[in-house]
């Protein structure tokens, strides 16, 4: 469940993008789930009309998946429409998605803003826009050098063909196994939310997801084709095609939707976080390696890993400075001293566990808020606490700390009372001198309560950009110094939202 | 006397964040499961029986009882409990033991300083009533603990890594009068760790651990602080951010945090 601020937050970034009618839709289904279009209707006050227009630019731009799900006890269906939390927040940072491709197939970043922009299109559809926007005086590009692009988008799996529209989920038969696999080890199956499996249900194999548009003879139907159509590099099948293929190229070119699959810049942006992250904290001799590892990563198994060939690591170290002379035996040890193990999978590759980065890097920043807003002592009891498994006792947290005792009084009284900490009280044995203990942990509800403030701290910053906008508009005093202080602001969001996309989407 | 109990688990303890760093293990003198159970120290044996037999009954019972509470002693409360005696009679008796016949001795308890705590007179209180080293008076000597610290910074600058005993003979060669035990050097090490001054890592017998056997626990300097993604704007350090929404008093239009930090006039 999403919490508070993280609602308004979505519901924030659609009002700014889709205006408030948008908005009150988008907001309704994250505060209720999924519902279907009479229950908006007659929750919102709103027009059938009014509401499905909201549903279908939501259902456009991957805000919001339909599905079908039984009604009553017959065979009767309905359909019921879900938002979905996490594409509204990638909103927030298509900037860094195209900073992704810029950097890595710079060539195919107009096609991305087009599908960013748009939510889901065609093929035929992209073209159409590539056209249009050829300024005056430059070359209109070819249809099949835009195919070309296109599907190296797709190739990298930074494009996807769109989800079912509507597939059929039934809540009761998704609940039932719930409850044994309740028991099972976290290990064994993730505990899914019926919104994960709504949109589990609704997307495609991955071999159908990223299958490319097939090349095929130019159809002189294609009238945006400019003559020049022959690419060096473009591999035609002409001759080897039947009539099926062309018929899929025809498909997938015309009817396909396809948009950007978000997954995969998360997964990009959090290696960036990672690499960048820890490299502060690389002992001399070891950044380059470490740096290698990075830039050899091809293929990943999942994304919560990297894994790169050894040769491809050997290749690059060899490229940096100093790294001619490292040795293979020093660069796997420093591999591994780096935490990136041989892989299980292929002994000549090095992978490395994200997950650890990434959570060793949420409670840094914690600690290093609860320092700031504490001190120093607080930074050290709260460590204390984070880093044992069970409710300590305020005299073993005295003796560890080595702190004074009233500052430890003080200070965990001053978390306790701000929500960071728990405190129980337990009843001694007798003989023990003390008729009572208390003991300290770490609140269990302390994440959520720290990313429901993380969303808090950015719808703000949401506001006092709007706020600043409408200043500019009431064109009041000083333009320049407003504008300054709109960018400031506008900069300190994509900031924040690198801590919000830690804490929620890595 | 049953040993000093600690107090069990709350049932939801499983819940605590999963921890990912490196665990600091908790100090000597705590880790273990139970604590080990009072007893006098072992050169301290009970008074003999000539003595004992010129007390009154009363006070050789007493006096037994304080002997079993050993370097923990016992409170008065728990005393007149056990012997069932009413609170006058039993501060007539304890003012004979201390202070006329000297066989007993009051402590005060650094955790609790109103309690008074009767032990063997010839007993050195347990660091848990004392407070350990790093007390003074039942005060934390806070001089000595920072320059301690200092002190084993020091010796891992210089060693680049370093296990508790290398900190040691190293502060005992370059400080011969000091004389820290190898324990406190290991309390001091936690904290520093604690304090992220220090790293707290393990040997892997390789690289720069090539002097220090595999799986030894080590010590080197702690990298640049982490973290700080949220400091950088007012909302993420307020303390006032439960009470501020974007109609209310506190508001982000409203807010002075933002006035000041945008150097605004509005
Ligand atoms: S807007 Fe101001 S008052 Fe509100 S949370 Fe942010 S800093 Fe605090």
């Amino acid at each position: 469940m999403v919490s508070q601020h993280g609602i308004l937050l979505a519901a924030g970034i659609i009002f700014d993008h889709f205006g408030p009618l948008v908005s009150k839709v988008c907001r309704c289904l994250l505060r209720h789930g999924a519902l279907p279009l009479q229950e908006i209707v007659r929750r919102l006050d709103l027009s059938p009309g009014q509401v499905k227009n909201s549903l279908l630019v939501l259902i456009q731009h991957n805000c919001v998946q339909a599905f079908s799900s039984p009604r009553g006890g017959g065979d009767k269906t309905a359909t019921h429409y879900l938002a979905i939390f996490d594409n509204i927040l990638h909103r927030l940072r298509f900037s860094k998605f195209l900073s992704v491709i810029r950097a890595d197939i710079p060539e195919s970043e107009a096609l991305l803003e087009g599908l960013l922009h748009n939510g889901r299109l065609t093929f035929d559809q992209l073209v159409e826009r590539a056209i249009y926007k050829v300024t005056e005086g430059s070359i209109r590009p070819a249809r099949e050098e835009i195919r070309m692009n296109f599907n190296k988008l797709v190739y990298a799996h930074y494009v996807e063909r769109c989800p079912k529209p509507e597939p059929f989920v039934d809540p009761l038969q998704d609940e039932q196994p719930t409850s044994t696999r309740k028991r099972v080890p976290k290990t064994v199956g993730k505990d899914l939310s019926f919104d994960k499996k709504v949109v589990n249900t609704a997307a495609l194999s991955d071999a159908e997801k990223f299958s490319e548009i097939p090349y095929i003879t130019e159809d002189a139907s294609h009238a945006n084709d400019s003559p020049h159509s022959a690419i060096a590099g473009a591999k035609r099948k002409h001759e080897a095609l039947g009539v099926d293929e062309e018929l899929n190229s025809t498909i997938a070119e015309n009817e396909v939707l396809w948009r950007a699959n978000f997954e995969k810049f998360i997964f990009c942006l959090k290696k960036k976080f990672c690499a960048e992250r820890k490299k502060p904290k690389l002992r001399v001799g070891t950044r380059p390696i470490w740096e290698a590892f990075f830039e050899a990563n091809l293929t990943n198994k999942d994304d919560n890993s990297v894994t790169s060939p050894l040769n491809g690591i050997l290749a690059r170290v060899g490229q940096k400075e100093g790294g001619t002379s490292m040795t293979i035996d020093h660069v796997t040890r420093v591999l591994e001293e780096l935490n990136c193990s041989p892989s299980s999978e292929d002994p000549d590759a090095f992978t490395l566990d994200l997950s650890r980065i990434v959570e060793a890097s949420r409670y840094e920043e914690m600690e290093s808020l609860v320092k700031k807003k504490y001190g120093q002592e607080a930074f050290t009891i709260f460590r204390l606490l984070v880093t044992q498994d069970c409710p300590v006792e305020t005299d073993k947290i005295i003796d560890t700390t080595i702190l004074d005792k009233q500052i430890v009084h003080g200070t965990l009284y001053k978390l306790w009372k701000d929500d960071y900490i728990d405190s129980e009280r337990i009843a001694s044995g007798t003989g023990t001198g003390n008729s009572q203990f208390f003991v300290w942990r770490v609140k269990n509800t302390f994440q959520e309560q720290f990313i429901d403030n993380l969303y808090h701290a950015a719808l703000n910053l949401r506001q006092m950009i709007n706020y600043i906008i409408e200043l500019l508009l009431e064109g009041s005093k000083d333009e320049t110094k407003l504008r300054h202080r709109k960018n400031i602001l506008i900069l300190a969001l994509t900031r924040h939202d690198d801590s919000l996309m830690l804490f929620h989407d890595f | 006397m049953p040993p000093r109990k600690r107090p069990p688990q709350p049932t939801n303890a499983s819940e605590t964040p999963p921890e990912v760093k490196t665990r600091i293990s908790p100090p000597s003198k705590l880790c273990a499961a139970a604590p080990p159970a009072p007893g006098p120290a072992p050169s301290v044996s009970i008074l003999p029986a000539n003595i004992l037999g010129s007390f009154p009954p009363p006070e050789r019972e007493i006096y037994k009882l304080v002997f079993s509470g050993g370097d923990k002693g016992m409170t008065q409360t728990d005393i007149r409990i056990k012997m069932g005696m009413t609170a006058s009679t039993l501060t007539k008796h304890m003012r004979a033991l201390v202070n006329t016949k000297g066989v007993l001795k009051v402590v005060t308890n650094v955790h609790k300083r109103g309690e008074k705590i009767y032990m063997d007179a010839r007993v050195d209180p347990s660091p848990e009533i004392t407070g350990g080293t790093w007390y003074r008076n039942g005060q934390l000597d806070s001089e000595a603990v920072a320059s301690v610290r200092l002190r084993c910074l020091d010796q891992v600058e210089k060693l680049g890594v370093a296990t508790a005993d290398s900190i040691l003979s190293g502060i005992s060669r370059d400080y011969p009068s000091v004389g820290y035990s190898i324990e406190q050097i290991r309390d001091i090490l936690r904290t520093m760790a604690l304090d992220m001054v220090l790293e707290e890592v393990r040997s892997t017998g390789v690289g720069e651990f090539s002097d220090l056997r595999a799986g030894r626990v080590c010590y080197r300097r702690g990298g640049a602080p982490q973290g700080g993604m949220m400091e950088g704007i007012p909302c993420g350090v307020c303390p006032r951010i439960d009470e501020c929404s974007p109609e209310g008093v506190i508001s982000p239009s409203t807010c002075v945090y933002y006035k000041k930090w945008l150097q605004m006039d509005f």
